[in-house]
């Protein structure tokens, strides 16, 4: 048990409020997927409003895998963001929390691959591509991707890295240069 | 029933039909989601809606595979339809019917997660109406410099992860001060028990959606 003696409550307090704020923040997304969709929808595209805006919701886990230098908090943040917006005005149910494990997983994946020990644009990149390589092989069955036109596929599958890599990774840096400029992260593991 | 026996066979449920492409198979899982769900007197309004919101993502999934499929077009486009009903209306069978409470302290007394999982969940998860409000916060007061913060700003993000970091030590050390231990024993003022009622109806239903899966000869 020694993994679980490593995380502190103060940790996984975090971990749930960064995952809700950034849920909070997102709901002013809602109307562009909504919109998105309909727009998309005549044309047989629709899924192109879910990998233009896959990296935003993908982000708490990349940024709790950044933010608290743990093994597994990646999947943490992520899944504990993915279990509170399942009780909290999601729909998707139950769907939401294995999304929430796979994209964390695959988050996490990053930081596995780079062993726990990049974190900066190296982290960030690696952590963008597995993110995208795990998602999209799950939604390859979830979302009946395996049947579609090879064009579409390699298009989602581009897109969805490019929202990846703007969100989980430029997004992403951006913030993580402004707290390393603030230096709060150094604090935030010692109490 | 116990809610996190609820949730691993609604997880099985879920994880399964995602590899499943029988379109009579969602329907018989929508239609027990809802019976079981008026059987619970769910409003017809909260129905109403969970018919509603789904449905603009399922055209789209529809009209996804109806476009730009391949093979059998039309069955795969119903297939992801009623995929994404069958997603919600067995999701709101425990949604609807279990608190996250009730699931924080199935699996801390059944299943051994760690009290300050638990609780440090249940401790962020009260605060949801604080965080919004928090949100319009840091929006008027950058819109006060002049300064519009949209979900693509940093400075949103990093503000919002600088209060996080705050209440959360905040929160922790007034958990602390009321007495929790990190890793120590607890006792429990609500009790949850894990009945073998609940092992039969989990089994139960993972076999009955086997048969559905592998046995029943669906048209």
């Amino acid at each position: 048990m020694k993994w679980v003696k490593e995380w502190y409550l103060s940790d996984i307090i975090l971990l749930a409020l960064v995952g809700i704020f950034f849920g909070a923040i997102f709901m002013g997304t809602n109307y562009l997927y909504d919109v998105l969709t309909a727009a998309l929808t005549p044309v047989g595209l629709s899924g192109l409003a879910n990998e233009i805006l896959l990296g935003l919701w993908c982000m708490p886990g990349m940024l709790a895998g950044y933010l608290i230098r743990l093994k597994g908090s990646a999947t943490l943040g992520e899944l504990l963001a993915a279990t509170v917006e399942m009780f909290f005005g999601g729909q998707w149910g139950i769907a939401t929390l294995i999304s929430g494990i796979v994209q964390g997983f695959g988050s996490e994946l990053g930081y596995i691959v780079t062993l726990y020990k990049r974190y900066d644009w190296v982290g960030l990149t690696a952590s963008a591509i597995t993110t995208t390589l795990v998602t999209f092989g799950w939604d390859l069955a979830r979302n009946g991707y395996f049947k579609l036109q090879l064009w579409l596929l390699l298009l989602y599958l581009v897109i969805r890295f490019i929202s990846m890599f703007v969100f989980g990774g430029l997004l992403t840096k951006a913030i993580t240069d402004l707290l390393d400029r603030s230096h709060v992260l150094k604090s935030t593991h010692n109490n | 029933m116990n809610p996190s026996m609820k949730l691993a066979l609604l997880f099985v449920v879920a994880l399964e039909i995602s590899f499943t492409t029988i379109v009579s198979l969602n329907v018989a899982l929508i239609i027990i989601a809802l019976i079981y769900l008026l059987f619970k007197r769910t409003r017809l309004k909260t129905l109403g809606w969970l018919l509603l919101v789904p449905l603009l993502p399922a055209i789209g999934l529809w009209s996804t595979q109806y476009i730009n499929g391949t093979g059998d077009k039309t069955l795969m486009a119903w297939v992801l339809f009623t995929r994404i009903y069958a997603f919600v209306f067995t999701g709101a069978t425990f949604t609807l019917t279990t608190n996250i409470l009730q699931l924080a302290d199935s699996l801390e007394q059944n299943w051994h997660l760690p009290a300050k999982f638990a609780y440090g969940v249940l401790a962020a998860y009260n605060l949801i109406p604080k965080i919004k409000h928090e949100v319009e916060i840091i929006r008027a007061a950058g819109r006060m410099r002049g300064q519009t913060l949209s979900f693509w700003s940093p400075q949103l993000y990093f503000k919002a992860i600088l209060v996080s970091i705050n209440w959360s030590q905040n929160l922790a050390q007034a958990m602390r001060s009321h007495g929790f231990v990190e890793d120590a024993p607890r006792t429990h003022y609500r009790q949850i028990t894990l009945r073998r009622r609940d092992w039969a109806i989990l089994i139960g239903g993972i076999v009955l959606l086997q048969v559905g899966v592998f046995i029943i000869p669906w048209y």
